[in-house]
């Protein structure tokens, strides 16, 4: 894995203003991956757009970490069928 | 340009406090927040007026000025000028001034649009009297940016390349072959620019594709309906049919049926990044009947029918 494709806890705490257990308790939920080299904890920033919608969703919202556990499990559901949707759409095509 | 009954948006009435307000609009910020609702334009549009209203009234200056021009809007500068004239020669105070700060609104970068506010608003307010970001830090990208692209279905059968205007900039990228209606894909560093030295944001295009052929098509497979006339389909032939690709001569087996099927391997469209990798092409055999028949045809049918009777 390229070094230059993570970011350090500490930077993205010091980023968004919050506390590190924030980050931790979204690793401890499952919410976000933390990847640790030579004991620096670091997040991929393929998943910076995944944490700032934790980080929005927390604080914008008031929503916990329970809540976000509930949103992120149903996200994942709208988006499944969002897809199974449009994909069962372009089928429906071939029978107009 | 029409007047907004922020009001209304929030479900409130005029005598609402802060603490309705704020109430109000964290409800409808939880319905209508482009991140619980993804793909969803009403969505978002709806949580842009929300959060529009919420930016009014939840600033006691704002929502002073917004209640005290209301639908007179149009008129609030002339009104204030008149008020500043008549302070000047002895008149009643006026307590107007600037509209800065504002209390929880947002500011994104992230798989929507920012927010963006009304020309009411801006007409109103002025265009920086919106309170940017909440400041509890910036991001680690620049903005990503959303576009959609409409294509037929003909020119994604091969890839090619296409210039893209997206805002004021000019893209050129390659459109892969095979992609298919309603796919987004993701062009790494062409969404905003980034804060000092920060990344650039990423692009996201979905496609909608407009079937301007004769072919159906479902993922990789495409299918056509062919007419065969009634004495090719008894006594077999050759007949040419139309492919993607151009046309193929195809063998016609005696006695074929009206809705057989005949597969065309490797003639259907190509697999979306898969190079030189097709669908196959289903092909529907359609039998139409000879209509007008003469007296000679007539009989010699009868005594076909007499044969099989």
């Amino acid at each position: 894995m390229n070094l230059e494709d993570l970011i350090p806890t500490d930077e993205i705490c010091a980023r968004y203003k919050v506390k590190r257990t924030f980050v931790s308790s979204l690793y401890e939920s499952g919410l976000i991956e933390i990847i640790t080299v030579e004991e620096t904890e670091y997040v991929h920033c393929d998943e910076i757009s995944e944490f700032e919608r934790l980080w929005r969703l927390h604080y914008d919202l008031d929503i916990n970490l329970e809540g976000l556990e509930a949103i992120q499990h149903l996200l994942r559901q709208v988006k499944k069928l969002q897809k199974q949707n449009l994909e069962l759409k372009n089928r429906l095509g071939l029978y107009e | 340009m029409d007047f907004i009954d922020y009001y209304k948006l929030l479900e409130l009435d005029k005598s609402a406090s802060q603490a309705d307000i704020k109430k109000a609009y964290r409800k409808l910020a939880r319905k209508y927040h482009p991140d619980l609702n993804p793909n969803n334009k009403e969505a978002q549009l709806r949580f842009q007026q929300i959060n529009e209203a919420n930016e009014v009234l939840s600033d006691p200056e704002k929502r002073k000025k917004y209640d005290q021009y209301g639908k007179d809007w149009q008129h609030a500068d002339a009104y204030e000028e008149a008020k500043k004239q008549q302070q000047a020669s002895g008149g009643r105070a006026y307590s107007g001034g600037g509209f800065g700060g504002g209390q929880g609104s947002y500011s994104y970068s992230g798989n929507f649009d920012d927010d963006t506010f009304s020309d009411f608003f801006e007409e109103m307010f002025g265009s920086g009297a919106r309170a940017h970001g909440s400041g509890r830090g910036r991001h680690f990208k620049g903005q990503d940016f959303n576009a959609e692209l409409q294509l037929n279905l003909s020119d994604v059968y091969t890839s090619h390349k296409q210039t893209l205007t997206v805002n004021g900039k000019n893209i050129r990228l390659t459109i892969p072959a095979g992609v298919e209606n309603g796919q987004t894909i993701k062009i790494k560093g062409h969404g905003g620019p980034g804060v000092q030295g920060d990344p650039k944001g990423d692009l996201y295009i979905t496609f909608n594709i407009v079937n301007n052929t004769k072919f159906k098509r479902e993922k990789e497979n495409l299918f056509s309906n062919v007419s065969l006339d009634l004495y090719t389909a008894l006594l077999g032939g050759e007949l040419t049919v139309d492919t993607f690709a151009g046309k193929v001569k195809l063998k016609v087996k005696p006695e074929t049926q009206t809705g057989t099927k005949v597969k065309l391997k490797g003639k259907g469209f190509p697999k979306y990044k898969k190079e030189n990798q097709f669908g196959d092409l289903i092909i529907t055999y359609d039998v139409k009947m000879p209509t007008n028949l003469s007296a000679r045809e007539k009989e010699l049918f009868q005594e076909l029918q007499k044969l099989r009777s």
